[in-house]
């Protein structure tokens, strides 16, 4: 591992032509996911306190956490942990935030933060994919169609 | 000195978003400016409002090799005798499967206060040339 640690921000803001619900929906709801995240399903009440996870395609486990903050259709904030990492990296947080710009356009700022530090690999491992999850979504909720980009796997493989 | 980079990937081919960056008659419909140049390295290119008459933006072509790569130096017009104030957009497009480009915009050489309005400007450009190209119509948001 890496000794160069990083606390940077990811930050993504993409524009959405739809109305607030869909863009909350295309997030919380696997019917939608499954087409835009990397074939991930979610599971959640996502009520405050809760417990959410992103299952891969075949059902393992990718990353768990808790809701930290729901304010549908407008916040959504998670405890973030890549649960096949051994030993387990710290929790990062990432939110959503989707605000109207008038003219039935929505802006989605994804922001990822780490209260503690992690390796500078895991930070650009986040930079690459979140581009393509939320073209992808972008793409759904526009379109009907997501963008069927390729699924990658964990490098390693899942250690459970 | 400050950068700014934004990826997108896009349903289109890279010549389709080529096409959106260089010319005027699909860059209007989500840029609310036209890029005018004849896009080869050496040539002065310019950001025009719809009106045809306000220069916003103007610069050098620095690199052309369409449709996958386009680096352009980019300032206001009243910069234009200061060199040292600047910037640089590079733009890399390709095939990242069949059907779906990527592209990356990469600002550099920013000075904060170029920083603050290019980091605001970038997705919003990005995602209306996304919509067009995807559905036909630009996301409206101006």
């Amino acid at each position: 591992m890496t000794s160069d640690l990083t606390t940077e921000d990811t930050v993504y803001i993409i524009y959405i032509a739809a109305q607030p619900q869909k863009v909350w929906d295309a997030l919380t709801i696997s019917e939608f996911t499954k087409r835009y995240f990397f074939g991930r399903s979610v599971e959640s009440d996502w009520k405050k306190g809760s417990s959410w996870m992103l299952r891969m395609p075949d059902g393992r486990v990718d990353v768990k956490g808790v809701v930290r903050e729901a304010d549908p259709p407008r916040k959504l904030a998670v405890s973030w942990i890549v649960d096949w990492i051994d030993p387990k990296p710290p929790e990062a947080i990432v939110t959503y935030e989707i605000e109207d710009t008038g003219n039935g356009v929505m802006r989605l700022t994804m922001t990822e933060s780490h209260p503690t530090a992690i390796p500078r690999a895991w930070l650009e491992g986040g930079r690459k994919g979140w581009p393509m999850i939320l073209s992808g979504l972008k793409s759904l909720i526009e379109t009907g169609k997501p963008l069927g980009l390729p699924t990658p796997m964990p490098p390693e493989g899942p250690r459970k | 000195m400050n950068s700014f980079v934004y990826v997108t990937y896009i349903q289109a081919t890279p010549q389709k978003v080529w096409d959106a960056i260089t010319k005027p008659d699909v860059t209007r419909q989500f840029w609310m400016h036209t890029n005018d140049s004849d896009w080869k390295a050496g040539s002065d290119w310019r950001h025009t409002r719809l009106d045809g008459d306000t220069v916003d933006v103007q610069g050098k072509v620095l690199e052309s090799d369409p449709p996958k790569r386009l680096i352009i130096s980019w300032f206001a017009p009243h910069k234009a005798a200061n060199p040292e104030l600047h910037s640089r957009v590079q733009f890399d497009i390709s095939e990242h499967k069949p059907g779906i480009a990527r592209l990356e915009v990469s600002h550099t050489d920013l000075q904060p206060d170029v920083l603050n309005g290019v980091s605001i400007g970038w997705p919003q450009v990005l995602s209306n040339m996304k919509s067009l190209l995807e559905t036909g119509k630009a996301a409206s948001m101006w």
